[in-house]
């Protein structure tokens, strides 16, 4: 995952390393599972239900629900749920 | 840590954007006790978000007048009793009743709890209007409001080269917002006429501070060397994967693409949002009257003076009521704050606040009438693009269903599974009805609502507290 | 406004649309209007589950549902777009004491010509991983399956409308009456209107008694029997298999003894069924309750559910529900369907009183519905399900 997104002008807070689809991901403490992996330009979080295409992020407060991903067995929105260190994410949806 | 299952307070307020925050803070100045039950990480609703703790910006951002309201209630909130539940998802509610208390029922992270009040103040807050267009379920296409949680909320870009398209007044703090951040746009359109912001003009001349908001808009455009260009849209997005290229045009009087106008840009991130639709379900749930108002973004819940409802000791305030921007939901948060304070304490209550609150929301209206969504965008719509992302559902199995199972919202759904899936029909529901309608103008069938109101974690619904 | 048909079905749930179908591909050329007061599947079988189950109650049961859920599988062939999944169906254990239950209900396969294989602790992990590790067996049917039955509805009118482009749905049109000369059937009323019709079929489920009432029958048989069910969010289901608790069938079919006319929310039991979705979530019921139209969801029975569910498919603890609702079974009261002509009028046809099986014989139903009216032979022996037993 290369390139980093985050705006220069911020200080971000903590480094937290997480893992998505079994690849280290560096977030930082109070950024939410989606934010972390968008900031390295992984934008894909689930394949849709039906046709297998790539979704990500479209509303990014909760409503839209293409941001499910699993985290330790539960489906959760990626927009929704922060990081934590050593957190396994894996991608929602069939492959 | 380990939280009470079941707390109890005088008041309940859903949300802690403006109106929420403003509710709140009113109620706790006159003693009594007040629980504020939000989604949000942190304070002050998707309109004054704020970054997370231990992030910092490294010179004050450059920020619209309207904020200072918010910094204001965020640090008043600080100081006060309020308490704050983030990470609140409120799937369940019941209004009080008699001497019962009323009950609404919340998931936080794995933890399922309630809060028990003798009065609710209704403050959820809306959501973007999405109007699909060929590409849009591409990752990089993201509403308005993403592009804002992303800068102003974590510090990160939404992208490098932004499109921004669609209707009404948040075009421009998005705008803004990616330029702050560095983000280079490449075309700002709006679908609506010219003529449409001058229709809005009056409204924006009668309220202060929609003139400074509009002011500080126009400077900062000017200053990016980004203009808004006025009956224009994306016709589609293209991209191996993810977004790469926008085709953008012009719209005719009817709000219909013109192809002759097409041209493709590089781009990749695409904000889109036409105007906001009021999240209305807890209103319903809780047995208050939902009218239709298209300035107001469609369904809201019928709010009368100081934010009450046909629902005794249930109030609501802001987008809930109809969209009307932070100004509209400060003033009736006050109100309805006011009005509770007043019932709560057995006292009359004082009517300068209702009169505040009626005068902002009728400017409200005046600007936003003029930001209705063009009929004819919808005409960009192909027959094989998706309308109802959760289940895969194209225009045409849209429009097929209509034909066969009936028009309505329901129909549809059960004819295509349009709606059915975990957003409940939050995203499509608008574009779903817009197509089988097919421009006609007629008020759209009132959404069901069914608990859970959001998408819950079945241990949630199994450790409810039973109240 | 006036018009005419030549056959009018009352009714756009699966039977009212499977009817529609049938009677389509036996009469090219006939003019046939589906009218529902709501939307086409908006009610029942829009709330239902869709389990293609072959009940072995009885032989003659077993040929009925297994006929049934056959043509199913032609319906796939034919035009498929309703989620189709032959799955199979598990019957789960729960105790030790539910494993004598195995053997009863595979003796009740195997006399009906049918195999089921009975799955020990280990067998059954291996086919659902998802399941409770402590389950100590189950029987395995495959001849059941799975099905979205509102596009189900969409599929058989679709398919009716290519042998007969004169079928019509009607949506949001409400019945407010017959005419009839004699003992004969000659028109429908709606609230838009008059359609002349000689042929009449009330398929309105739940609400079938009201409508019968409407053309003189005075007292169908039919009930409301609520049952509340839940969904989970897309990729997140625990199981892949339909599955039921092996007391299920204690309730929902053979020995249970209830009355109707009570109103007693644990008469007629409640145990879990779960079904695995095409898009990838878990549809979650059931509760049989009789407590007239109320269609409020019970938060109650709705944990006893999901408590159930959980015990069963312990993923599903942290698998996101969407959505919770109750739908109205039509519980016939001598617990058989009503399949066929109404003796005292001509051209009056019934086709409704299906319970929780009304998916699963909605295929065969329509069928000996079509082939009586027109005189062709019928896929099963008919006599069971006639109206005229109730005169």
């Amino acid at each position: 995952m290369s390139g980093d997104l985050r705006i220069d002008g911020v200080s971000h807070g903590e480094s937290i390393e997480f893992t998505f689809e079994g690849q280290p991901v560096k977030g930082h403490k109070g950024e939410t599972v989606a934010m972390a992996l968008w900031a390295h330009g992984c934008q894909a979080l689930r394949n849709s239900s039906r046709d297998g295409a790539p979704r990500a992020v479209l509303c990014n407060m909760g409503i839209c629900y293409e941001c499910l991903v699993r985290i330790d067995g539960a489906v959760v929105r990626a927009c929704m749920t922060e990081i934590e260190p050593g957190m396994i994410v894996e991608r929602g949806g069939k492959s | 840590m380990t939280r009470d299952a079941v707390i109890e307070a005088d008041v309940g307020v859903v949300g802690a954007g403006p109106g929420g925050m403003a509710a709140a803070l009113r109620i706790a100045s006159s003693g009594l006790s007040v629980v504020v039950l939000d989604e949000g990480a942190r304070p002050g609703g998707q309109i004054f978000r704020q970054l997370p703790e231990g992030f910092a910006h490294a010179s004050p951002p450059t920020e619209p007048p309207s904020h200072g309201a918010g910094h204001e209630l965020l640090h008043a909130l600080t100081g006060s009793k309020v308490s704050v539940e983030s990470h609140a998802t409120v799937w369940d509610a019941r209004a009080p009743r008699g001497d019962d208390l009323g009950c609404l029922w919340f998931e936080q992270g794995v933890a399922s709890r309630a809060l028990r009040c003798k009065a609710i103040v209704l403050a959820p807050g809306a959501m973007d209007r999405c109007v699909p267009f060929p590409g849009w379920t591409l990752p990089g296409v993201i509403t308005a409001g993403a592009a804002q949680v992303m800068v102003r909320g974590y510090g990160i870009k939404p992208g490098s080269r932004a499109v921004v398209a669609g209707s009404g007044p948040l075009l421009l703090p998005t705008v803004t917002a990616l330029v702050s951040a560095g983000v280079k746009v490449v075309a700002a359109l709006e679908s609506a006429p010219r003529r449409a912001a001058l229709r809005a003009l009056p409204g924006v001349l009668r309220s202060g501070a929609r003139l400074r908001e509009a002011f500080f808009y126009a400077r900062q455009l000017w200053r990016s060397g980004v203009s808004l260009q006025f009956s224009r849209a994306v016709f589609a997005v293209e991209g191996d994967g993810r977004v790469q290229r926008a085709v953008i045009g012009q719209l005719d009087r009817e709000g219909n693409p013109i192809a002759s106008t097409a041209k493709t840009v590089d781009a990749d991130v695409v904000c889109t949002g036409f105007g906001l639709v009021p999240s209305i379900e807890i209103g319903q749930r809780l047995g208050c009257r939902a009218t239709w108002n298209e300035a107001r973004g469609g369904w809201h819940i019928e709010a009368l003076d100081f934010g009450a409802t046909n629902v005794d000791r249930v109030f609501a305030v802001g987008e809930i009521a109809g969209i009307g921007g932070s100004e509209v939901a400060i003033a009736e948060g006050r109100a309805a704050g006011e009005l509770v304070c007043a019932q709560l304490q057995q006292r009359g209550a004082l009517t300068h606040v209702r009169d505040r609150s009626r005068a902002v929301r009728a400017a409200a209206d005046a600007m936003l009438r003029a930001f209705s969504v063009p009929r004819g965008v919808y005409s960009l719509v192909k027959d094989g693009t998706i309308v109802c992302r959760c289940e895969d559902v194209n225009a045409k199995a849209v429009r097929d269903a209509s034909a066969l199972h009936g028009d309505s919202l329901r129909a549809i759904k059960m004819g295509c599974r349009a709606g059915m899936g975990p957003c409940q029909g939050r995203i499509c529901a608008p574009s779903v009805q817009a197509i089988a309608s097919r421009g006609s103008t007629r008020a759209w069938d009132e959404p069901v609502v069914q608990i859970p109101l959001k998408p819950v974690r079945t241990s949630t619904i199994l450790d409810a507290p039973k109240v | 406004m006036t018009e005419s048909a030549d056959v009018v079905v009352v009714g756009g749930g699966i039977l009212g649309c499977s009817v529609a179908l049938h009677v389509a591909r036996a009469l090219p050329k006939a003019r046939i209007l589906v009218l529902d007061r709501g939307p086409i599947a908006g009610a029942t079988s829009g709330r239902c589950m869709g389990h293609l189950m072959v009940t072995p109650d009885t032989k003659e049961e077993y040929a009925f549902s297994q006929t049934s859920v056959r043509m199913w599988a032609g319906l796939q062939e034919e035009i498929g777009g309703f989620d189709y999944n032959p799955t199979g169906a598990l019957y789960l254990a729960d105790a030790p004491e539910d494993l004598e239950l195995l053997p009863v209900l595979q003796k009740q396969f195997s006399d009906c010509g049918d195999t089921a294989a009975i799955l020990d602790q280990k067998q059954l992990r291996e086919i659902e991983p998802g399941l409770a590790h402590d389950l100590p067996g189950a029987l395995f049917y495959q001849g059941d399956g799975v099905v979205l039955p509102m596009t189900a509805c969409s599929a058989m009118l679709r398919l009716g409308q290519r042998h007969n482009a004169r079928l019509e749905t009607r949506p949001g049109t409400e019945v407010t009456g017959f005419d009839g000369i004699g003992s004969r059937m000659t028109a429908v009323r709606t609230k838009h209107g008059t359609i002349t019709t000689g042929n009449v079929v009330i398929a309105c489920g739940v609400w079938s008694p009201a409508v019968a009432k409407l053309a003189g029958i005075a007292a169908l048989p039919i009930v409301p029997r609520a049952g509340n069910l839940a969904i989970t969010a897309h990729h997140s289901t625990p199981i892949q298999t339909q599955l039921l608790e092996v007391s299920y069938i204690r309730f929902a079919h053979g020995a249970a003894k209830v009355d109707p006319w009570k109103t007693d929310e644990d008469q007629g039991g409640h145990a879990v069924n779960m079904q695995p979705q095409s898009a990838g979530g878990c549809l979650i019921g059931s509760t049989r309750q009789f407590r007239g139209f109320d269609t409020t969801l019970n938060r109650e029975l709705l944990h006893r559910s999901l408590l159930r569910a959980q015990r069963y498919a312990p993923g599903l603890l942290g698998l996101p529900i969407v959505r919770t609702w109750v739908g109205l079974r039509p519980y016939s009261v001598d617990k058989h369907p009503f399949v066929g002509p109404w003796p005292q009028t001509d051209g009056l046809w019934i086709c409704s009183g299906h319970e929780g099986l009304g998916i699963s014989l909605s295929m065969i139903s329509g069928q000996l519905i079509a082939a009586q009216m027109t005189g062709t032979p019928c896929a099963v022996d008919p006599t069971s399900w006639l109206p005229r037993r109730i005169l």
